[in-house]
């Protein structure tokens, strides 16, 4: 791939960096002999990546026997699948999400992924606050061409909040993904800049839109503001979008613009390989910082897919499965075999001196451990990744105490660059980290 | 009628299929609309109340600029712009005309005149795109695109004011009542004519409001619009994916889904419209509406033409109403089996307005296998109809649901499951019936069905669901809608005239504390 040094490059690298901050995407010619920093010593960008599964696993067969790191520890039957990727995993077991289980399933998944208890009444539940992606993307999403992404292997609603009764849908059709990252607004490495008149006065129109939106905020009700407010926070990250058309393309060295997916049909009911289609599309939109908090759905709480050779759906199986769950345990695999094609995916796109999972997390998570009582205790947790070392890998850890879930939730925001306070609110809360994940 | 405390207003975000119409409507049919918004969520059972909670996403944004400038190229292309807009401009940039433009087309945009400030806003937006692009069209293209990502259009904005008739503390202004009424009874923004009323003040008057009541339902977009109602009731949105295991269900395929939701709406419009009659028939009736996909499942003759034929079930037929379709039995089901909870779940939830807690966490739920002893559902979820902890709500449930076991997780008939005969007799608070069309009889006279389904409009009109105070003005409303023989128009008159649709409160109140 030629590419040639524009003319911001050379004056960047000229000035060495520092005098002329210009928030320039990093540049891959640009990068110091090893490959893991950029001349001027910045950092390559650190992401914050979910995949989530719906109702979760059986611990029995999900905890390793042994705790330690490396060879002290060995996977366990429903883990086999992630054995090509051990030494890059951490399995915390033995968790526990601290909320009231008032709510099958969504309890867990706003008490692990926000640390708060849902609220809301019957039938009507949400969400108190958001999900740590969009804590994080408040944190770390405001250098990229999205703060944040959703995607989905089914169409379904998402598992990502920017507070109550605030969704994040995801995208679940490759083609659909494709042409939002990669179709009109993107340019790859080495292409020119968009330059379009067009771009401004887009721009002039969405502050016409807020100044609207702003007036109309005055005259509602306190429930409404906060909509508006989110509103009003759409519009301003497009705003930024369009405004970073004009700025020269992101320039990581494995960044090229991808294949065009097939369009839905192909897949028909098959999630498994339309999934697989969808990883190597958010490996490519990570590896062109398109964005830095990725959440991928492979289903939702409830989910009642019915996975090959599997004789019912996945949800309906978990209630009125008899002991062993046979049919539970099975789909489990299959969840794990497709968490392993995640990361690996991730783990192809070569990135400094290793690949791109050296500067990442994945929180592979779902909203109960035992789905069958809705369990909260023994909630599965695997990370994979080092996000950039500052966690270990190849470890299994036990905790032999039950500890608050949201300490592995504080550890990942440290990870990522972010110093809270606290994670979580109320008997969920916790000030402390899981020290023994962190390098 | 007794006196109502309305609730404070709120927001309600456009539904897709809102959105769609409405465009529809400004620009004239054949307009693309492309992508989606943020799909519509469903809160109480309703997407209409979903609406007035949910914001719109950062992606929902983001598409909805994409799609507003798609939308605002083709309404401008020339063979289009003639019908919206009003001048033949002087130059590249004119001024005067695109600000004509944005008042008269904003106007329809935002269900509301613009103010002179708004006005200026837009329109000095698109004269400087004009200049930019030279082309004074090109340039209302982004009037267009700003009129339709405006808060004003994307949420209906009914805030209320004061009541200076004093008939109400604070009511809808005219305006507001425009949008109600066309959003309610045809599903989209309000015509011309209805703007019109609102401007001449006759929305706030009975008789003005009655008669735009009148003009709308009399029209056969009504037919369209009430129609969108009857399938949030139903929570149809739920068939889009519908999936069953195509081992087990060969009658399975991609289309299933939407013929068994045009099944039950074409039934709707007959028995509702077509028939003006007893809506209570949606339960009983024999008549209904099959294409040959439908028609291979339920083994009945097909029709000779590609598309619906309506058709008859023999009287000796268990299959009857709504509840002898796929929207219902299928959608109320696993991908591979039944399911009496769901059924009952639903007719519980949907027809009598049940409020069923959810499950407790940390129970065992399994239902036990098939063994020798205990083969069919009904055998098997005995530990649920026994067990204290579960019967107080599974009793509830089961026992309706089992009535329907006579059809299979896809809607086909049956009479024997694992060999043994089917007994689908059982009792619906306190009425004892042999079968599902014995059921279907009982649902039809229970004393909650017509009140649920007056309360249910009420909900889906306001946008929210209804509140201590407001309780026995729903009850009036039950009461009309079976003293003049539970018929739909007769409802939406009442309500509609009704404080219930007219009256709220500023915003913020809690009506709860202003007694």
């Amino acid at each position: 791939m030629a590419r040639s040094l524009d003319r911001r490059t050379v004056l960047k690298g000229l000035l060495g960096g520092a005098a002329i901050s210009i928030g320039l995407p990093p540049l891959e010619a640009m990068l110091d002999a090893s490959g893991t920093a950029y001349a001027d010593g910045g950092a390559l960008p650190r992401r914050f990546v979910t995949f989530f599964w719906g109702n979760g696993m059986i611990p029995e067969r999900w905890t390793p026997s042994a705790f330690g790191a490396g060879d002290e520890w060995e996977l366990s039957e429903q883990l086999l699948p992630l054995a090509s990727i051990k030494h890059r995993i951490a399995v915390i077991t033995g968790t526990e999400v601290r909320v009231p289980n008032r709510i099958p399933h969504f309890s867990g998944m706003g008490g692990l992924l926000c640390g708060l208890d849902p609220i809301g009444e019957e039938g009507n539940w949400t969400v108190a606050g958001p999900t740590i992606d969009q804590i994080l993307a408040q944190e770390i999403g405001g250098e990229t061409r999205f703060r944040s992404l959703e995607v989905g292997s089914r169409p379904g609603d998402g598992v990502s909040f920017n507070g109550p009764n605030s969704r994040n849908p995801f995208e679940a059709s490759p083609r659909a993904f494709f042409n939002r990252i990669f179709g009109e607004g993107f340019t790859a490495p080495g292409e020119e800049p968009i330059l379009d008149p067009k771009i401004g006065l887009r721009r002039s129109v969405l502050d016409a839109v807020m100044e609207q939106t702003a007036q109309l905020e005055s005259r509602v009700g306190t429930a409404d503001q906060q909509r508006l407010d989110q509103h009003l926070s759409g519009i301003r990250d497009l705003e930024l979008r369009l405004q970073r058309m004009e700025d020269d393309p992101p320039n990581l060295a494995s960044c090229e613009r991808p294949d065009e997916p097939p369009t839905d049909d192909t897949w028909g009911n098959n999630i498994i390989e339309r999934g697989r289609v969808m990883h190597d599309l958010v490996a490519m939109a990570l590896a062109c910082d398109q964005t830095r908090v990725l959440t991928y759905a492979h289903t939702m709480p409830v989910d009642n897919y019915v996975y090959p050779g599997i004789p019912d759906g996945h949800h309906r199986l978990t209630h009125d499965e008899p002991e062993p769950q046979e049919g539970v345990h099975g789909v489990t695999l299959q969840i794990m075999e497709e968490f392993a094609h995640f990361v690996q995916a991730l783990d192809a796109i070569p990135e400094g001196d290793g690949t791109m999972l050296d500067n990442l997390v994945v929180l592979g998570t779902s909203e109960v451990s035992e789905a069958r009582t809705h369990s909260l205790e023994e909630i599965p947790i695997v990370l994979a990744g080092s996000a950039c070392g500052f966690l270990k890998q190849d470890i299994h850890y036990r905790s032999s105490t039950r500890e608050n879930a949201s300490k592995v939730m504080l550890s990942l925001m440290r990870a990522m660059g972010t110093n809270p306070a606290a994670f979580g609110e109320g008997d969920a809360m916790s000030t402390d980290s899981l020290g023994d994940i962190e390098a | 009628m007794p006196a109502v405390n309305p609730e404070a207003p709120t927001l309600r975000r456009l539904t897709n299929e809102q959105f769609r119409n409405t465009v529809d409507d400004l620009f004239g049919t054949g307009i693309v609309v492309p992508g989606e918004l943020d799909p519509d969520e469903r809160f109480d059972g309703l997407l209409a109340l979903g609406a007035a909670r949910t914001a719109y996403s950062p992606r929902g944004i983001e598409n909805i600029e994409s799609s507003a400038y798609l939308i605002a190229e083709q309404a401008l292309a020339p063979d289009r712009r003639d019908a919206i807009v009003p001048c033949t401009p002087t130059g590249t940039v004119d001024s005067d005309c695109s600000a004509r433009f944005v008042t008269e087309f904003g106007r329809r945009a935002w269900r509301r005149p613009l103010t002179n400030d708004e006005v200026t806003r837009i329109s000095t937006v698109a004269d400087s795109a004009a200049g930019t692009l030279g082309d004074f069209h090109d340039g209302l293209e982004f009037a267009v695109a700003a009129l339709l990502q405006a808060p004003d259009f994307l949420f209906r904005v009914e805030l209320g004011e004061v009541d200076p008739d004093g008939t109400f503390g604070h009511r809808y202004t005219g305006w507001e009542m425009a949008s109600r009424l066309s959003f309610l009874l045809w599903n989209t923004t309000p015509d011309d004519e209805l703007l019109d009323a609102a401007e001449r003040g006759d929305l706030t008057t009975e008789d003005g409001l009655l008669a735009q009541t009148e003009r709308l339902m009399a029209s056969p977009r009504a037919t369209d619009g009430l129609t969108a109602f009857f399938n949030d009731w139903m929570r149809f949105s739920e068939l889009d994916d519908l999936y069953k295991e195509p081992l087990v269900f060969p009658h399975m395929s991609d289309t299933l889904g939407a013929s068994a939701v045009e099944e039950s709406e074409r039934l709707f419009k007959l028995v509702a419209f077509d028939a003006g009659g007893d809506l209570r028939d949606l339960l009983t009736s024999r008549q209904t509406f099959v294409d040959r996909e439908l028609a291979a499942l339920y083994d009945v003759p097909a029709p000779v033409r590609d598309g619906f034929a309506a058709m008859q079930h023999p009287e000796d037929s268990l299959r009857r109403g709504l509840l002898g379709h796929a929207s219902f039995l299928a959608s109320n089901a696993h991908p591979v089996s039944t399911s009496a909870t769901l059924r009952g779940k639903f007719i519980r939830e949907v027809f009598l307005c049940a409020e069923l807690p959810g499950p407790p966490s940390g129970v065992d739920t399994s239902i036990p296998p098939v063994t020798e002893q205990a083969r069919t559902l009904r055998e098997r979820v005995q530990q649920h109809l026994t067990d204290p902890s579960c019967a107080s709500c599974h009793r509830n449930m089961d026992l309706v649901g089992l009535a329907f076991e006579n059809f299979d997780g896809i809607a086909r008939y049956r009479t024997t499951e694992e060999g043994v005969t089917i007994d689908s007799s059982g009792e619906l608070d306190g009425v004892a019936f042999d079968d599902a069309a014995g059921l279907a009889d009982a649902l039809r006279e229970h004393e909650d069905l017509g009140p649920c389904i007056a309360m249910t409009l009420a909900r889906y009109a306001n946008g929210y669901r209804e509140h201590l105070g407001q309780l026995e003005a729903l009850g009036w409303l039950g009461e009309e809608f079976a003293l003049q023989g539970y018929a739909l128009e007769p409802l939406v008159l009442e309500l509609t005239a009704s404080p219930l649709f007219r009256a709220t409160n500023p915003v913020d109140t809690d009506p709860l504390e202003v007694e």
